[in-house]
Order: C-alpha cells, then structure tokens, then sequence
C-alpha cells in the first residue's frame, strides 16, 4: 500500500531483562486520526519514544513515513521525514513568547543583516495559529496562556514547514490536562490538522475521547499490537476487553485480612486540592487501601495532599485530632509516612550516602546530648539495607550509585523504620525493575500486617490488585467507585477507571 | 613531578604511593582496568599540595620561608578570611549564598568604632555590633525565605546597602581615634607567639564542625541543599532553617567584623569587600576536600592556608604583589574544575 502515511513493520524494542515492544506493525493513512490505547506498561510510550528517536528498536524494524524509509534511532530524523510529535508537557518554555517557541528548533527568519525579521514572524505565527483556528496575542509568555491555547501553539510548531511538510502528527496524551471544555476545541484543532491530509496518531487513557474524535483504533497489550478496529460501531467493553485481554491473574496473592482490620488510624473527609473534589474514606489498622484513577483524576496528588506535601482542603485527621496542612513534620509526630512519586525529585538525596538517605527522617536514636553517632547510625542502617535486602549494601555508598529498584527501597527503609501508623505509598514501584517490584509488595504486606493502614495510589491496576483489601477509583476528583475483595481484579479497576465519567 | 600532585590521581597509581607528600608516577600496569585502591589521592589531594608547596618553597626560599615567624604570619593574617569563609558553610551548605556577609563585617567594624567614640565602653559596643549582625542576618533571611527572593540577589542588595551605610556612618573618613586601649589590646594579644584571631578561629571552626558534622540541624542544612522538595517531605522544615543560617552567618560576620576592627584600630567604610572573594574561594575550594562534594569546615581551612602559603612562598621569592589575586583565583578554577571532572568519571 504505497498510501500510507506512516507505516512500522517488526518494531521490537527489548530493555535488559524486559521485551518492551514485541513485534508491533502499523499503519496509517494520510487523512486518518488513528487512537494508541494500551494499559500502563503495554508500549505505548516505548513505540512514541521509538518514533522520535529517542529510543533505537531492536534490529530487524523499518518504519516509513510516506513512502520514504526511517532512519530508527536518531533524534531529528523522524522531524525531517515530516512525523511530527507533541508531547504531553508540551515542551514549550513558559517564558517566551508564541513567536519564539515557534522558532525554538528551526531558527528565526533572518534579513540581508542577519538580523531577525520580527514582523514577519509575527504575521507568520498568527496565520498559524488562525490555522488552527485559535486567536490570541503571539507576544504574550506562553506561560500565561491557557492550556488549550498552550496545546495550540504545540500543535502549531510541530506542524509548521521547516525542511519537508508535516506527514504524521502524533499526539502523546494532549488532553490529561485539560479541563472538559478545552477538550472540545483541542478535537476541531486535531480534525483539522486531518482535513489538511496529515495523519494524526492519538495517545490517550480516556476511552471516550477516542470514541469520540478517532477513525480507527490500534490496541497495545504487553508490547504487543493485538488489534486495530474501526471506532464506528466498535462497543466500549469490546475495547477495554481488547486491552486487558483474557489472562489469568496466578500470581493474585490474598494481600491484606479485610474484614479483620482494625480501629480506624486515619480518617479523610472532604478532601479538595488541584483536582480533588471532596474525597472522604478512612483507613484502619492492617489494611491497604488502594487508590486507582487515570491521569488527572486526583489520583497523583491525593498522597501528597494527605500528607500536607502539597495544598490542601478538607480535614485530614489521626486518632481524632485534624492535621495542620502543608506541614509534613507535623504529619510525621501524628504517624503519617509518604513515600512519593518520582523519587528523584522528591524522596531522593543522590549524591549523599545511604545512611544520610535513610536516617533523615528521625535521628532521635542516635542522639545523644544534641550529637550524632556515626557508630549507632551505621549500624542502625546497615541493619535496614540487610532487612530489605538493598544491594550493593554498604551504608556509606551514594544513593546514586544504585539502580532505581534498590533507590526505592532505601526510601522504603527511610519510613518503614519509623513505624508509621499511617504509609502513604505514591507509585510505590515506578521506575523499579520486576524483581524489586515484588519484593517491595512483600514488604507492604508486611507494613500492613504490623499493624501500619496503608494507602497505595498506582496507575498500575495489577499492583492495586496484587496489594489492596479494596480500591476507591477516582475520577475528575471524586471517589467514582469503590472496590472491595474478592470483587477486586486489575482488569475490573482498569475498566472502571477508563469508563466515561457520568457523575 | 609537583604538577603531577596537584592533579587528584585517580587512576594507575601504585598503592604505596599515598604515604609520600608527593604522589610518585610509576610506569607500572597502566592498562589493567582494575579500580584502583582509594587513597583519597582526590579528597586529600590539597593536603599533598600544601605539603609539596611547603617542601619546595623550603628549598627554594629557606632562609625567610622556613622560619616560626613566617608560619606564624601566615597562620594569623589568615584567621579573618577564615572565620568569615567558616561562617559562609551553613547557608552555602543549605544551598542559599550570603553576599552580604563581607559588607556585614565591614559595617561592624564601622559601628563598633563608632560606638566607642560616641562614648559607648568597649564591651557594650562589642555587643550591640553583635545584636545588629544578628539583625542584618534575619533581614537576609527575610527577603530569601519570606519574600522569596533569590538569596544571591537578595544578599547582594543587602551588601550594596550596607556599604552605603558604613560610609554614612564614617562619613566617608577613617574613624582612627577615640577607641579604648582595652579593645584594642584584645586584638593585639598574643599566645605562644600567635595572634587572638587565630585562636577565636579554632574555637568557631570548631563550634561550626560539630554542628554540621554531628547534629540533626547540619543534616538538614545538608540535605535542603542537597535537595529542598525531599527534605521538606522528610519532614525538614527547610524555611526556618534557612532563615537560621542566614542568621547565623551574619552573626558571625559581625562577630569577625569586631574582631577585625580590634586587630586594625581603625575603620574605613569599604574595609570588608576585600574579603569577599578570598572568603567564598575558600570555601568553594574547601569543598573538593575531606568532604570531596560538599562544603565543610575542614576542607575550608585547608584551602585557606594552601591558598596563603603558596602566596606567601611566592611573594617570599620575589613575586609581585598582584601574584596573591592571580594565584588565589588560578587556584581556585584549577581545582573545582578538576574535580568536577573526576566526579563525572566515577
């Protein structure tokens, strides 16, 4: 089919000890708006990270873009053929201008002088944007525009002309954060972007927004491509079944004793922030609460609000008394312990030793007159690294000399060693490899049987599943569902988490 | 051979060689890939180039470079350098800098002066210099943690201010005269031949050692520098300890600024600045040593009096005097430069 406008054939990326992408093809006419879905994990980002370059397939991959072969694994060269990309932090730098992050890449429109011809930018930066049918200031910083406006100017840029005109537009998650009615004008934006002939290919969580907006669908399970379908006629439950599939879950451990938790540690009520609108539960002693959501759904901020890391409303309260928010050392003295999301930014001290990693969170033990001791500290946790089997061990080693999953680990130790009545857990195996993984829901159990309420936010459904007594999924902020065991399957929180919010 | 120590070897050196002051470079194994036994040829490395400056400039200028009194001068012109550079490591620990600290110092020479001439007896004057550091730091700290202003402006306002004040003060004249004979004579004592700055030096470098190396408060300054979203989230409450810092630092300046003021016997409006650089060169230049990668206290008096002897040898064998900024300053790129690099290569 010499049409296409982009088209994988064998795309297989293997990471060391995990096959990534296995075999994928697809193709994509000019003039078709094509949606990516998969669960977290299936390869979504893996093959958007494998088209821009930024990423070599294994061998024996070819991608075309209008007829024309790719050169795999050189950033730039994916630009040049005319697939285009906008991300979804969108990649424009906040203190500039329209005009400029236009010209960030492929440089201004210069004089006889070689001076910038500012006014002609200017006219040719509107008419872009007029294009995409937005009408706004090109000299204000685009960090003062809406996130619409923002997304426009992405689109805008990934589509303007340098060398060769855009073929491919691929649009990785442009609506997880936008509020609902911004979403409607980004969909005329990409409907006309496909009017123009260009293919468009669209990464998303929310199901209705393909439903909505896209021609065709293509299904990631497991790095595989295991369907495209046309969206007309298609039924949602068809979809989300493509996307779980029909596996069987062996290693589906009973976590938690529901029913035998005991008196309630921490009782959350009306909880409002960024996003979240009102979310009430309590968790008792010796269970684990799961908290499931898509991107945007309050989900990655509900931890960090608990714990007063980030603003908050409502009240957050351990053994009846309310919680001052924004001060997570007052949370602490209640009990609380977060182990966050993105570690290197906010749980990690790379370049200090593991001892300072793990012992910044309560020196009281070895304290003795208002000094330290080394000797206490060492030995305290090296007895910690041993017990969570951190490697290499070796208290005096700097953070950053260790893999991702031991990283983990160390700030596990950092809060397990507290005791804490209440674990916050954030994406609690992000970035950690699967051996770790698995060791690291070994010791929520263990948490959790100590008596400790944990609280697990993940956007990954089979960690929810593998560690929860029940799942409260939210969407738009709110508490939509609650799932208890043994009701409680990753596929039934993938499903209800994706399904269009009606409330 | 002296070239080749001052470079922190981390690579094909044979193990007995840290037992010299001169790392030896022998011909032997250098394509075995083996991880080379750590001899903190890197940490250490200013300890070995301080020992070979001492040793060549013996041999070169023996007659005047290796005397007591020339380790004595040395050891005492430095002492005010130091204390202001020992101050300087708690908000350059915690990743916030104090500009003004140079300007502070020099404003308490100016008011402790002042002070005494308006009648004030020597000890009170030496106080309120002190109450008014003190203040001068909780304004820094003010305009970082509260007003969120980025503490290398905010510092830099505070000390253009406070140089404005000093000559408003002075009223641009050196205040020479009216000063008791007691305050003076502080500055002036002497024990085993070595001036009273140096020791008040040892006491501070000592006080501020213990804080940041053996207290929960030097770990927090350690890990808000380190990084401030984590350390707020382990419960550090990384504001206030800011503020703390900036505090502390600027006591200390004025602290130093009456000592100076006592070892001068005059003021003069800009009498601080000059010790603005050297001050922050120390410490910057400390912190590739002992505790390769952080600033502390020890590598701080390390780079000090590497630093002061290698001028003094110089100026000892005939340099001229502008050799003090060229070498400070040569010295001070050198270093951090090479250890930046063999921090990348592990």
């Amino acid at each position: 089919m010499p049409g296409s406008a982009l088209r994988v054939k064998g795309l297989s990326k293997t990471f060391p000890g995990q096959r990534a992408l296995a075999d994928v093809d697809l193709d994509i006419a000019p003039g078709e708006i094509r949606g990516l879905v998969g669960q977290n994990g299936s390869g979504k980002s893996t093959l958007i990270k494998v088209l821009a370059g930024y990423h070599a397939p294994d061998p024996g991959a070819a991608v075309e873009v209008a007829g024309m072969a790719l050169h795999l694994g050189a950033p730039g060269a994916g630009d040049a053929a005319g697939l285009r990309f906008v991300h979804q932090d969108l990649g424009l730098v906040p203190s500039l201008d329209t005009v400029d992050n236009l010209a960030l890449g492929r440089g201004y429109e210069t004089g006889p002088t070689g001076l910038v011809r500012w006014r002609r930018e200017r006219v040719a930066a509107r008419s872009a944007l007029e294009r995409l049918g937005y009408d706004f200031s090109v000299r204000r910083p685009v960090g003062e525009l809406s996130v619409s406006e923002r997304t426009a100017v992405a689109v805008a840029r990934a589509l303007s002309r340098h060398a060769t005109p855009p073929r491919v537009l691929v649009l990785d998650e442009p609506t997880a954060n936008l509020p609902d009615t911004e979403v409607d004008r980004l969909f005329s934006l990409v409907r006309s972007v496909r009017d123009s002939g260009v293919a468009v290919l669209f990464v998303s969580h929310h199901l209705d927004e393909v439903f909505v907006l896209c021609d065709t669908v293509s299904v990631l399970r497991d790095g595989r491509h295991v369907a495209t379908v046309p969206v007309f006629g298609l039924e949602e439950n068809a979809l989300v079944e493509l996307m779980i599939g029909r596996r069987l879950e062996q290693h589906d451990a009973p976590a938690s004793v529901a029913g035998a938790a005991g008196e309630v540690v921490v009782t959350v009520s009306e909880l409002t922030g960024a996003v979240l609108a009102g979310v009430s539960f309590e968790v008792r002693a010796g269970e684990v609460v799961g908290i499931a959501g898509i991107t945007g759904s309050g989900r990655e901020e509900i931890t960090s609000a608990i714990f007063g890391g980030v603003p908050r409303g409502g009240t957050v309260s351990v053994a009846g008394t309310a919680l001052p928010p924004s001060r997570p050392d007052l949370s602490m003295a209640a009990g609380i312990g977060l182990v966050p999301a993105e570690r290197h930014a906010n749980a990690a001290f790379l370049e200090h030793s593991l001892r300072e990693n793990v012992s910044i969170a309560d020196h009281g033990p070895f304290r003795r007159h208002g000094l330290l001791s080394r000797g206490r500290e060492r030995s305290d946790v090296a007895a910690w690294l041993e017990r969570l089997d951190v490697r290499p061990p070796g208290t005096e080693r700097r953070l950053d000399a260790l893999s991702g999953g031991n990283q983990q680990k160390v700030v596990l130790a950092r809060w397990l060693r507290r005791t804490p009545r209440v674990l916050l857990l954030d994406e609690p195996t992000q970035g950690v490899d699967v051996g770790a993984k698995e060791e690291i829901h070994t010791l929520v159990d263990r948490a959790a049987a100590g008596g400790a309420g944990v609280v697990v936010a993940s956007s990954d459904d089979t960690e929810l599943a593998r560690l929860c007594g029940r799942v409260i999924v939210l969407r738009g902020g709110r508490a939509a569902e609650e799932l208890h065991r043994p009701d409680l399957d990753a596929d039934r929180i993938t499903a209800l988490t994706v399904r269009k919010a009606s409330a | 051979m002296t070239t080749d120590a001052a470079e922190p070897r981390t690579d094909g050196v044979p193990p007995h060689a840290g037992h010299g002051p001169v790392a030896q470079t022998s011909p032997a194994t250098p394509g075995r890939l083996r991880r080379p036994p750590n001899l903190g040829l890197d940490r250490f490395s200013g300890l070995y180039v301080w020992a070979a400056a001492i040793v060549i400039f013996a041999v070169w200028v023996p007659d005047t470079f290796l005397t007591t009194a020339n380790a004595r001068v040395v050891a005492g012109d430095q002492a005010i350098t130091a204390m202001l550079a020992i101050g300087l490591v708690l908000p350059l620990a915690a990743g916030v800098f104090d500009l003004s600290c140079a300007a502070t110092m020099g404003f308490s020479v100016t008011v402790v002066m002042w002070l005494q001439v308006h009648g004030v007896n020597a000890l009170l004057a030496a106080l309120i210099t002190i109450a008014v550091g003190a203040g001068i730091g909780a304004l820094n700290g003010f305009i970082v943690v509260e007003l969120r202003v980025n503490s290398f402006i905010g510092t830099l306002g505070v000390s253009s201010i406070l140089t404005g004040a000093a000559y408003w003060v002075t009223n641009g004249q050196q205040i020479v005269e009216g000063v008791s004979v007691n305050f003076l004579d502080f500055g002036g004592f002497q024990w085993w031949g070595l001036p009273l700055p140096f020791y008040l030096m040892l006491v501070l470098a000592a006080v501020v050692y213990i804080v940041i190396e053996h207290t929960t408060v030097g770990r927090y300054l350690y890990a808000v520098g380190g990084n401030p979203q984590a350390a707020r989230l382990a419960g550090v409450r990384d504001r206030r300890l800011v503020f703390g810092a900036l505090l502390t630092s600027a006591t200390v300046a004025a602290f130093t600024g009456v000592v100076l003021a006592s070892k001068l016997g005059s003021a003069s409006y800009d009498v601080g600045l000059t010790y603005l650089l050297p001050a922050f060169s120390a410490v910057f230049l400390g912190s590739t040593q002992i505790r390769a990668g952080r600033v502390n206290v020890l590598g701080t008096l390390v780079a000090i009096y590497l630093l002061a002897t290698g001028v003094k040898g110089l100026q000892l064998a005939g340099a001229p005097v502008f050799v003090n900024d060229l070498f400070n300053g040569l010295a001070l790129v050198v270093a951090v430069a090479l250890a930046g690099r063999s921090a990348r290569r592990t």
